[in-house]
Protein backbone atom coordinates (compact mmCIF):
# COMPACT_ATOMS: atom_id res chain seq x y z
CA UNK A 1 0.00 0.00 0.00
CA UNK A 2 1.47 3.08 -1.11
CA UNK A 3 0.29 6.44 0.37
CA UNK A 4 0.59 9.67 -0.42
CA UNK A 5 3.44 12.41 1.51
CA UNK A 6 4.53 15.77 0.98
CA UNK A 7 8.04 16.87 1.44
CA UNK A 8 9.53 20.47 1.48
CA UNK A 9 13.12 21.17 1.01
CA UNK A 10 14.90 24.48 2.23
CA UNK A 11 18.25 24.22 0.36
CA UNK A 12 21.48 26.87 0.35
CA UNK A 13 20.48 29.34 -1.55
CA UNK A 14 24.33 29.48 -2.88
CA UNK A 15 23.18 26.45 -5.29
CA UNK A 16 22.31 26.39 -8.86
CA UNK A 17 19.06 25.65 -9.89
CA UNK A 18 20.62 22.20 -12.00
CA UNK A 19 22.45 21.25 -8.89
CA UNK A 20 19.10 21.37 -6.94
CA UNK A 21 17.69 19.57 -9.81
CA UNK A 22 20.77 17.09 -9.46
CA UNK A 23 19.95 16.78 -5.13
CA UNK A 24 16.39 15.81 -6.44
CA UNK A 25 17.06 13.12 -8.65
CA UNK A 26 19.42 11.59 -5.88
CA UNK A 27 16.84 11.80 -3.12
CA UNK A 28 14.01 10.90 -5.18
CA UNK A 29 15.42 7.64 -6.60
CA UNK A 30 15.10 5.60 -3.24
CA UNK A 31 11.47 6.72 -3.60
CA UNK A 32 10.63 4.48 -6.47
CA UNK A 33 9.55 0.43 -5.51
CA UNK A 34 7.68 -1.86 -7.99
CA UNK A 35 4.05 -0.59 -6.18
CA UNK A 36 5.26 3.18 -7.15
CA UNK A 37 6.71 3.27 -10.27
CA UNK A 38 6.29 6.39 -10.59
CA UNK A 39 6.32 7.91 -7.21
CA UNK A 40 6.67 11.84 -7.87
CA UNK A 41 3.22 13.25 -8.36
CA UNK A 42 4.41 17.31 -8.35
CA UNK A 43 7.13 19.19 -8.01
CA UNK A 44 6.98 23.10 -7.05
CA UNK A 45 10.15 25.37 -7.09
CA UNK A 46 9.32 28.54 -4.99
CA UNK A 47 12.78 29.53 -5.49
CA UNK A 48 14.14 31.77 -2.91
CA UNK A 49 12.89 33.33 -0.09
CA UNK A 50 14.25 34.83 3.01
CA UNK A 51 13.84 32.85 6.08
CA UNK A 52 11.79 34.14 9.08
CA UNK A 53 15.39 33.33 11.23
CA UNK A 54 18.62 32.45 10.37
CA UNK A 55 18.87 28.78 9.66
CA UNK A 56 22.62 27.52 9.67
CA UNK A 57 23.89 31.47 9.87
CA UNK A 58 21.86 32.04 6.22
CA UNK A 59 19.16 34.44 5.94
CA UNK A 60 17.88 33.22 2.44
CA UNK A 61 16.85 29.61 1.40
CA UNK A 62 16.00 28.18 -1.77
CA UNK A 63 12.83 25.97 -1.03
CA UNK A 64 11.27 22.75 -3.26
CA UNK A 65 8.08 21.40 -2.20
CA UNK A 66 7.09 17.68 -3.95
CA UNK A 67 4.26 15.50 -3.42
CA UNK A 68 5.12 12.15 -4.03
CA UNK A 69 3.39 8.57 -3.43
CA UNK A 70 5.71 5.18 -2.10
CA UNK A 71 5.74 2.70 0.68
CA UNK A 72 5.47 3.91 4.56
CA UNK A 73 9.40 1.52 4.83
CA UNK A 74 11.35 3.64 2.19
CA UNK A 75 11.14 7.14 4.11
CA UNK A 76 13.29 6.11 6.69
CA UNK A 77 16.44 6.05 4.22
CA UNK A 78 14.95 8.99 2.23
CA UNK A 79 15.07 10.97 5.66
CA UNK A 80 18.42 9.21 6.33
CA UNK A 81 20.34 10.78 2.96
CA UNK A 82 18.62 14.06 3.36
CA UNK A 83 20.25 14.62 6.46
CA UNK A 84 23.62 13.54 5.25
CA UNK A 85 23.21 16.10 2.81
CA UNK A 86 25.05 19.52 3.73
CA UNK A 87 23.12 21.09 0.94
CA UNK A 88 19.98 21.12 2.96
CA UNK A 89 19.11 23.34 5.42
CA UNK A 90 15.88 21.81 6.52
CA UNK A 91 13.65 19.51 5.22
CA UNK A 92 10.12 18.51 6.78
CA UNK A 93 7.98 15.68 5.37
CA UNK A 94 4.27 15.12 5.97
CA UNK A 95 1.18 13.20 5.15
CA UNK A 96 -0.34 14.97 2.43
CA UNK A 97 -4.06 15.61 3.49
CA UNK A 98 -5.14 17.57 0.51
CA UNK A 99 -5.08 20.98 2.20
CA UNK A 100 -6.45 23.83 -0.16
CA UNK A 101 -2.99 25.48 -1.56
CA UNK A 102 -2.41 29.16 -0.77
CA UNK A 103 -2.19 29.72 -4.09
CA UNK A 104 -4.92 28.63 -5.72
CA UNK A 105 -7.52 29.53 -3.15
CA UNK A 106 -7.56 33.81 -3.87
CA UNK A 107 -9.11 33.36 -7.21
CA UNK A 108 -11.38 30.28 -6.52
CA UNK A 109 -12.62 31.35 -3.88
CA UNK A 110 -16.53 31.37 -4.92
CA UNK A 111 -16.37 27.95 -6.38
CA UNK A 112 -15.14 26.20 -2.76
CA UNK A 113 -16.83 28.60 -0.51
CA UNK A 114 -20.29 26.62 -0.96
CA UNK A 115 -18.92 22.91 0.27
CA UNK A 116 -16.90 24.26 3.03
CA UNK A 117 -19.49 26.32 4.65
CA UNK A 118 -22.43 23.71 4.28
CA UNK A 119 -21.61 21.67 7.17
CA UNK A 120 -21.44 25.05 9.35
CA UNK A 121 -23.97 26.59 8.08
CA UNK A 122 -26.88 26.68 10.60
CA UNK A 123 -26.61 29.67 13.25
CA UNK B 1 -26.11 39.72 28.53
CA UNK B 2 -24.48 36.82 26.13
CA UNK B 3 -22.26 37.75 22.95
CA UNK B 4 -22.96 36.59 20.12
CA UNK B 5 -19.98 33.90 19.25
CA UNK B 6 -17.89 34.51 16.54
CA UNK B 7 -18.12 32.31 13.18
CA UNK B 8 -14.71 30.65 12.65
CA UNK B 9 -13.01 33.12 9.54
CA UNK B 10 -11.65 29.54 8.04
CA UNK B 11 -14.83 28.01 7.61
CA UNK B 12 -15.85 31.32 6.06
CA UNK B 13 -12.78 30.85 3.57
CA UNK B 14 -14.08 27.52 2.44
CA UNK B 15 -10.87 26.11 3.64
CA UNK B 16 -11.32 22.28 4.54
CA UNK B 17 -7.81 21.45 5.61
CA UNK B 18 -5.59 24.10 6.49
CA UNK B 19 -2.11 24.43 4.68
CA UNK B 20 0.88 25.01 6.51
CA UNK B 21 2.67 26.22 3.51
CA UNK B 22 0.38 29.74 3.63
CA UNK B 23 1.76 31.52 5.88
CA UNK B 24 -0.01 34.85 4.66
CA UNK B 25 -3.43 33.41 6.77
CA UNK B 26 -1.45 31.85 9.53
CA UNK B 27 0.17 35.15 10.64
CA UNK B 28 -3.29 36.53 11.17
CA UNK B 29 -3.70 33.88 13.75
CA UNK B 30 -0.63 34.62 15.42
CA UNK B 31 -0.15 37.60 17.48
CA UNK B 32 2.63 40.52 16.86
CA UNK B 33 5.56 38.89 18.90
CA UNK B 34 4.40 35.51 16.80
CA UNK B 35 2.34 32.95 19.71
CA UNK B 36 -0.47 31.37 18.23
CA UNK B 37 -3.93 33.40 19.17
CA UNK B 38 -6.38 31.34 21.20
CA UNK B 39 -9.57 30.61 19.76
CA UNK B 40 -11.33 32.51 21.93
CA UNK B 41 -9.78 35.30 20.41
CA UNK B 42 -9.16 34.21 16.44
CA UNK B 43 -12.91 32.30 16.85
CA UNK B 44 -11.76 29.92 14.69
CA UNK B 45 -14.10 26.46 15.46
CA UNK B 46 -12.58 23.45 17.11
CA UNK B 47 -11.23 21.72 14.19
CA UNK B 48 -9.62 24.27 12.55
CA UNK B 49 -8.21 25.97 15.70
CA UNK B 50 -6.42 22.39 15.58
CA UNK B 51 -5.60 22.59 12.51
CA UNK B 52 -4.01 25.56 13.10
CA UNK B 53 -2.35 24.99 15.60
CA UNK B 54 -0.16 22.18 13.89
CA UNK B 55 -0.11 24.22 10.82
CA UNK B 56 1.39 27.23 12.25
CA UNK B 57 4.16 24.70 13.89
CA UNK B 58 5.20 23.31 11.13
CA UNK B 59 5.51 26.97 9.11
CA UNK B 60 7.53 27.73 11.87
CA UNK B 61 9.92 24.39 11.58
CA UNK B 62 10.23 25.75 7.93
CA UNK B 63 11.58 29.40 8.48
CA UNK B 64 7.93 30.63 6.75
CA UNK B 65 7.25 31.88 10.44
CA UNK B 66 9.32 33.09 13.13
CA UNK B 67 9.32 31.10 16.25
CA UNK B 68 9.40 34.82 18.19
CA UNK B 69 8.60 37.85 16.14
CA UNK B 70 10.74 41.01 16.47
CA UNK B 71 13.84 39.41 18.46
CA UNK B 72 17.07 40.40 17.26
CA UNK B 73 20.20 39.19 18.76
Amino acid sequence: MTNRYEVVYIFDSALEEAQVNEHLERFHALLQTPESPQPIRQVNHWGKRTLAYPIKRRDVGYYVVVQFETLARQLAEFERLIKLDESVLRHLVVVDEGATPAAVRAPSEEDTADEGLAEEAEE
Amino acid sequence: MRRHRKTCPICEMGVRVVDYKDERTLVRFTTERGKILPSRLSGACARHQRQLSVAIKRARQLALLPFIRGYAR
